[in-house]
């Protein structure tokens, strides 16, 4: 079996946890928990018949005064960048945190989450340009949650 | 020995260590006791570590590298793992062994994450207050002494600045917009009180309103009079404002009894012009007359179309010898400006001070007369009528 390092990143309060525990235990809950450190999730994925465990470091979200420690960059085959689709400073730190990933890991792949979308309306979210492998997601509906790991497996391995 | 002493110095610092050592294979050779409350299963000797510390994934070559070179090491912090928070380090042991350091910091963590979900939920509370206020109207908080400790995004949009630094740069006094002679926020305030203000800033009108927050601040708010409601006030032809606002304006200035001026302004011979050169001609002039009168007053006066070529001014917040001043650069300027198809055009000036006594008709009849008495005069002249 092959084991596959990625990472989720992003500013805090964004969804991360929640999207990892979506994917991975299926449950949803409301109460926002700040991450601290990391917290590494497993989940085995087939792909083209070969069998993968992604390990899916749910990395504490950065805040103004504190960023992300380069220890946790280390070896990631990819990533999944998430915003909070509703909060722009989100949206506007995602170049600074795929600047920062990519200088540790220049050949890993990612994904982008615009998530929380179940908050937006069916208008508001036909307003949104979605440029390749960004995803609208919903850790609350359980929308396009798993779409978003898959494609970030894809991309890496295939 | 150095790592017998790192271990024996984890226990003598009375913190939680645990460890595991492995081979060149990353197998595992030996472990504490306790490391199983860390790992989802006991680790046995022979098996793989990364089944127990995942978190090794991907960082294989490097930790590799530190069997060659004692010097390095390998440190991961604040990993969530079993309910506890550890630090995993990896030193060298030997040629063919590596020391893994379980470092529990559980309880410092929780601390820490307490104090960081704190500070995290304040930061989303403040920004959400913080969009709430930008998305109002444009808001100023001032202290008593004249210092602008606050505006919203919508106040530094409308000025053109992007930080409070830039605002405190430009040494903007709003109170200067609504009245030149005023000097201060707090002489802004008195004037403006618990009342709705007009205030003219760059020939967008805004209501003023001014607050008192806590002891020591003032809070002034101004909605941007939108264009549809300027647009419905405004004649149509020469964009002065139409006789019914200007009723308005007089009226709140009787009702709060109010000091103020009125003026009756007219055009002298325009008829003549209509007569010679024809309305569309007459169309232009008044436009221009209009245009030279508001190129030419402060922001809060209020000019009017009363019908035809005659019009109306309101002047606030000055006395009767600075009005009449300023009617007569008014009146000056007329005087010499080239009108479009005619050249030469005169005006006259009927004006009347507020009394005590007077109502709107009363005070308009005064100064009507006044303009009469101009006109009688030999016209391009102001005539002040006193009670």
């Amino acid at each position: 079996m092959i084991r596959k390092k990625i990472l989720l990143l992003g500013d805090f309060s964004v969804g991360k946890t929640s999207l990892v525990r979506r994917y991975v235990d299926g449950a949803f809950d409301d109460k926002y928990l700040t991450t601290i450190g990391v917290k590494i999730s497993k989940k085995l994925l087939t792909l083209n018949g070969e069998e993968y465990e992604m390990l899916i470091w749910d990395v504490e979200g950065s805040t103004p005064s504190k960023k992300i420690s380069l220890g946790y960059y280390r070896g990631a085959s990819g990533a999944i960048f998430v915003t909070d689709v509703n909060r722009q400073e989100t949206l506007d730190s995602l170049a600074d945190h795929k600047e920062i990933f990519l200088n540790e890991n220049p050949d890993a792949a990612y994904v982008v989450a615009y998530n929380k979308a179940d908050m937006l309306s069916e208008v508001a979210k036909e307003k949104i340009e979605l440029k390749d492998d960004t995803f609208l997601t919903s850790a609350k509906d359980d929308n396009n949650v798993e779409a978003l790991f898959i494609r970030l497996m894809e991309k890496m391995v295939l | 020995m150095k790592n017998i002493q790192i271990i024996l110095n984890a226990i003598l610092s009375k913190d939680i260590f645990e460890y595991l050592t492995f081979d060149q294979n990353f197998e595992v050779v030996d472990s504490s006791a306790g490391l199983v409350k860390y790992l989802e299963k006991s680790p046995k000797v022979g098996s793989d570590i990364l089944d127990f510390l995942p978190e090794l994934v991907g960082s294989e070559e490097e930790i590799q590298e530190i069997f060659s070179k004692p010097h390095l090491n390998y440190v991961l912090e604040s990993v969530y793992k079993n309910d506890y928070y550890v630090n995993i380090s990896i030193e060298h042991y030997d040629v063919d062994r590596l020391l893994v350091l379980i470092h529990d910091i559980t309880d410092v963590t929780l601390t820490q994450q307490q104090l960081l979900q704190y500070s995290n939920e304040s930061i989303l509370i403040n920004n959400t207050l913080q969009n709430i206020l930008d998305s109002q109207n444009a808001l100023l908080f001032v202290t008593h002494n004249n210092i602008i400790t606050y505006t919203n995004e919508q106040f530094m949009h409308y000025f053109g600045v992007k930080r409070m630094k830039d605002l405190q740069r430009k040494n903007l006094k709003i109170y200067e917009y609504f009245d030149s002679s005023l000097k201060s926020y707090e002489a802004l305030y008195e004037r403006v009180n618990s009342k709705e203000e007009y205030i003219v800033i760059n020939k967008d009108t805004f209501i003023l309103q001014a607050t008192i927050v806590e002891s020591s601040h003032t809070l002034f708010t101004l909605t941007k009079v939108t264009k549809l409601s300027n647009e419905m006030q405004q004649d149509t032809l020469t964009g002065a404002y139409k006789k019914s606002y200007f009723n308005t304006q007089l009226k709140r200035l009787i009702n709060n009894k109010e000091e103020g001026i009125v003026v009756v302004l007219d055009l002298d011979d325009f008829k003549l012009i209509n007569d010679t050169y024809g309305h569309q001609a007459g169309d232009d002039i008044l436009k221009a007359f209009v245009k030279l009168i508001q190129d030419n007053i402060r922001g809060n006066d209020i000019f009017a179309r009363w019908g035809g070529e005659e019009f109306l001014l309101l002047l606030e917040h000055t006395n009767i010898e600075h009005a009449l001043k300023k009617l007569e650069s008014l009146r000056t300027i007329i005087d010499r400006y080239t009108f479009k198809h005619v050249g030469h055009m005169t005006a006259s000036f009927g004006v009347a001070c507020k009394e005590e006594d007077d109502d709107m008709h009363s005070l308009l009849q005064r100064a009507d007369q006044a303009l009469y008495q101009a006109k009688d005069k030999g016209k391009n002249c102001i005539v002040f009528k006193k009670a």
